[in-house]
């Protein structure tokens, strides 16, 4: 038991020393970190937002509505579509939220109603018997529809909170329906609000194909940087990017081209069809040709017109897709596109398809987005949190150890408070790799953690104690002292895991950081204070070889 | 050697735990059932996480904070009920308003928020009756924009088509009443913080709309319940059906007394306070589960003892374990009462009960009950007999 092969404690150093210097940065003052590589530095852990002062809301969206829109417009298209079809109808109405209902005149001709309505919309689950017809949308693609709407507004929600890309947002879904948004380091949320209240400008332009490079365009044309080279820039040449995200009054596109020499595009100036028309786009695939990768879109009746037009005039040239001032794309006109619907296609791989079609919904949220929680938390609050918790935790650590220290003497007490200090290094290292946020209820956890990881060693010292009042050897009464704790550790640190674990599941924001610094504690600890302690006591034992033990 | 260890909790004297079971039992069930009382009479002092709400922290710009004061001002608001506690220092109240509802008197508190902020000739007014809609009448006409930072001024998030394309004075926001009624929670903010805005700062609001609340007071139960029973079946794994039981019982008893605390003491009740109380489950099942083991341990060393020497004599043997790991947390928890700040308190206050209960009720309450179900020596599966005998 206290024998170790070299290879075990060399494995075990290597893993303290790893804890080590992942959980380093974060305890070391500022003046040192300035003079380490950026990487290193910078991988430190994040404070939640009651710690960092910020903002954290909880949107909640409304897919009901959602739901009932489409099941409008589907209601429509089933008019439309059963009269094409000389089918006689009575009645074709809208449960919101649930399902259109077709009642037909004659029950004779309901197969050839579904058959017409499936043509529709393949995803359209039909029930019902008789004149009537019930169509609503099975499970899976009430579900896909969901994610859609959320993801959407989550990719929306980032353009227009993180304009110039500098606040670090936090926004992620959070359940089925719901979207969590934190900002850290702002203060006045109505600035905020009106920021997830405004929308981005989509308008579809055609390309002046008559201005050569290089030469000054047209004054119905201008340049507008393309999408592409903006992130180029943004990773060849960050200073200059925040500084185009930075300008006050912010530059215009025109501006940008001619400073920064970036990939520009000569448009018309004249809106072909605007955002606010455009009703859906996605990415699918292609029906043939080996089922590449596109992107497919639908507008509304005035939308659809105008683009009809437009298409019908200039096919062969390219089309530009503008989203606030960047042209995320220029597809070339293949054909009149009428039908209110069409598709882009190009070399595209499916997460650029996804991507683009994310970018061409993002002209509107797709759902109204409820406030259903707020915390607002001012940076000196957070200050003051981050001090309580800091002192509580020193004054903490400094009284279990020294309750330690005066039980166990200073050689076993020491070795069980150098565990505590590693498992607390290996807490912070975990949470350096996980990415957790360290909470003010995290520091509670931490806390806690200390007082409850030092247990394993009583339990070990204690069951020591025991042995060698047996009657037993030095080197046998740890040995077995070990032995014999160690399901008593196993069992008492697992039921108290299953607790935290359970807590993680259950809990949102602050009480995830205690669920996560505790659970992440224990684990650790059961490296720290048995693992890791017999280490120190086998290079103990094979140094000093003791014939009696002070414990 | 520069110091000899202390054997702090070391007793020579062994003692009777289970002789004092009956004064035990009678002890626990009388917590317990003025706990239970407690809360149905008393209720608990739920915090704004469960019951919805606002609490904003304020802080006087000068001197103390006038609570008083602060009382008439933010009850003259109708906004119901309201209620004010010093946090953390005498100069920060914390003030809490109770949830708000959906109605025309939240829509006149957006008109008076809008007047204060924007103009006073700014009208807004309830749509029609069964709905949340809600009526603005803008001193002259707005554009786009004009709108969208307008409805942002009173907390409202709104999609873009509900407002107008062209420029117009007065629009109409459709919203179902479960909207309303989350929105009312904003206004309320905004209205509390403009009537105290001149003499205090503001340091942090929360607000928590009706649907969160009582799904998190759901969820919560939901947590504890399943919290408790995983802890059992894994104990009933590891050892016996009768220890799952008394494992059972014992967090059970630990989880009334600790809301029987929150009662008493009249402590908030927030989602911190429920990671107490799930805490408290993981940590007092820790300790007994230190003493089942020995327990079990002992079984199978002493197989002619009488169940009730046999507990004790694992009780004392484990006793310095006990008493040293509850000292250790008990230390590093104290240091959270007296220096953790406001926000921690009542968690910290309700695990230094845990710490104590939790010792205690590993002993009277999870041992007691081993005797009480008749768990005999002889009863131990046998695969545990060969699984402790392999090397460990």
């Amino acid at each position: 038991m206290l024998n170790l092969p070299r290879w075990q404690t060399i494995v075990i150093m290597a893993i303290t020393i790893v804890s080590g210097l992942f959980a380093l940065p974060n305890l070391l003052p500022a003046a040192v970190l300035d003079h380490l590589p950026g990487w290193y530095a910078q991988s430190r852990i994040n404070l939640g937002l009651d710690l960092r002062g910020g903002a954290h809301f909880l949107l909640e969206a409304d897919l009901r509505t959602v739901l009932t829109e489409r099941l409008t417009n589907l209601s429509d298209s089933v008019r439309g579509e059963l009269r094409k079809q000389q089918v006689g109808y009575k009645d074709v109405t809208v449960e919101p939220g649930q399902a259109v209902v077709v009642v037909l005149r004659e029950e004779g001709q309901r197969a050839k109603a579904v058959d017409a309505i499936r043509t529709l919309d393949p995803s359209i689950v039909v029930s019902g018997s008789g004149d009537t017809i019930r169509l609503a949308y099975s499970e899976q693609e009430l579900s896909r529809r969901k994610k859609e709407v959320i993801d959407q507004s989550i990719e929306i929600l980032r353009r227009r909170v993180d304009e110039t890309g500098t606040l670090e947002p936090t926004i992620v879904r959070q359940g089925d329906e719901r979207i969590l948004l934190q900002v850290p380091g702002i203060k006045d949320t109505t600035d905020l609000k009106r920021k997830i209240n405004q929308t981005a400008k989509l308008t579809f332009h055609l390309v002046n194909e008559n201005v050569a490079a290089g030469q000054p365009p047209p004054p119905t044309t201008y340049m507008v940087p393309t999408r592409e080279a903006m992130q180029d820039l943004r990773r060849t040449n960050p200073k200059a990017w925040e500084e185009i995200q930075a300008a006050n009054p912010r530059l215009t596109p025109e501006q940008i081209c001619r400073r920064y020499q970036v990939q520009c595009l000569p448009i018309f100036k004249r809106v072909v069809v605007g955002g606010e028309d455009l009703d859906d786009a996605r990415s699918t695939f292609e029906q043939q040709q080996g089922g590449r990768p596109i992107i497919s879109f639908t507008f509304n009746a005035a939308g659809g017109r105008a683009f009809c037009a437009a298409t019908r005039a200039n096919i062969g040239k390219r089309l530009a897709i503008q989203l606030d001032n960047e042209i995320i794309s220029a597809p070339v006109v293949q054909s009149a596109i009428c039908g209110g619907s069409g598709i882009i296609t190009g070399t595209f791989t499916t997460q650029q398809t996804q991507e683009q079609a994310l970018l061409l919904r993002s002209g509107a949220l797709p759902a109204t987005l409820t406030i259903i929680e707020e915390r607002t938390v001012g940076a000196d609050l957070g200050a003051d949190a981050i001090r309580a918790g800091t002192v509580a935790a020193i004054i903490g650590t400094v009284l279990v150890a020294l309750f330690m220290f005066v039980a166990y003497g200073p050689i076993f007490g020491g070795f069980a408070n150098l565990a505590m200090l590693v498992n607390l290094l290996m807490v912070f290292a975990g949470m350096s790799i996980l990415g957790a946020s360290l909470t003010l209820p995290g520091i509670a956890g931490l806390v806690l953690t200390v007082g409850m990881a030092v247990d394993s060693n009583v339990l070990i010292y204690e069951r020591v104690r025991e042995e060698k009042s047996l009657g037993r050897s030095a080197f046998s009464s740890l040995a077995t002292g070990y032995e014999r704790a160690m399901s008593a550790i196993i069992d008492a640190n697992l039921t108290t895991l299953i607790a935290g674990v359970l807590l993680f599941g259950f809990g949102s924001g602050p009480i995830r950081g205690f669920a996560t610094t505790l659970s992440l504690g224990l684990l650790t600890s059961m490296f720290s204070s048995t693992i890791f302690t017999r280490m120190l006591l086998a290079v103990w034992v094979r140094w000093r070889r003791p014939t009696e033990l002070v414990i | 050697m520069l110091w000899k260890p202390v054997r702090l909790f070391t007793f020579k004297r062994k003692f009777d735990f289970l002789g004092q079971r009956k004064a035990a039992l009678v002890l626990s069930t009388l917590i317990n059932i003025v706990s239970l009382i407690g809360v149905a009479v008393f209720g608990l002092n739920f915090g704004i996480d469960f019951r919805g709400g606002i609490a904003i922290q304020a802080r006087a710009k000068q001197g103390i904070a006038q609570l008083e004061e602060l009382r008439s001002t933010v009850g003259a608001l109708d906004v119901g009920e309201v209620s004010l506690q010093e946090f953390g220092d005498p100069s920060t109240a914390l003030i809490r308003v109770q949830r708000q509802d959906a109605g025309p008197q939240c829509v006149a508190a957006a008109q008076k928020v809008m007047r204060k902020r924007a103009d006073p000739a700014w009208q807004i007014t309830p749509g029609a009756a069964g709905t949340g809609d809600v009526e603005f009448k803008a001193p002259a006409a707005l554009d786009f924009a004009g709108w969208r930072d307008a409805v942002s001024q009173v907390g409202l998030t709104v999609q873009e088509r509900q407002l107008p394309r062209s420029t117009v004075d007065a629009i109409k926001i459709d919203m179902s009443t479960s909207q309303q009624a989350e929105w009312c929670q904003q206004v309320a903010i905004k209205l509390v913080e403009d009537a105290i805005g001149d003499k205090y700062e503001i340091r942090g609001t929360e607000s928590v709309g009706p649907k969160i609340g009582e799904e998190l007071m759901h969820s919560g139960i939901l947590a504890v319940l399943a919290t408790m029973v995983a802890i059992a079946v894994y104990v009933w794994f590891r050892f016996e059906w009768q220890f799952a039981v008394g494992a059972l019982i014992a967090m059970l008893h630990d989880v009334i007394s600790t809301v029987g605390l929150f009662v008493l003491l009249q402590l908030d009740f927030s989602l911190t306070a429920l990671a107490a109380v799930l805490t408290i489950a993981g940590y007092s099942i820790n300790d007994t589960v230190v003493i089942f083991d020995r327990v079990r341990e002992n079984m199978r060393r002493y197989k002619k003892l009488g169940m009730t020497d046999l507990l004790n004599l694992s009780i004392n043997e484990t006793l310095a374990r006990t008493l040293m790991t509850s000292a250790t947390v008990f230390v590093a928890v104290a240091a959270l009462v007296l220096f953790g700040g406001p926000v921690l308190y009542s968690f910290s206050v309700a695990m230094l009960w845990g710490v104590i209960v939790g010792a205690y009720s590993s002993i009277w309450v999870a041992c007691a009950g081993l005797v009480y179900f008749g768990l005999r020596p002889d009863q131990l599966r046998p695969e545990d007999d060969k699984a402790s005998k392999a090397p460990a």
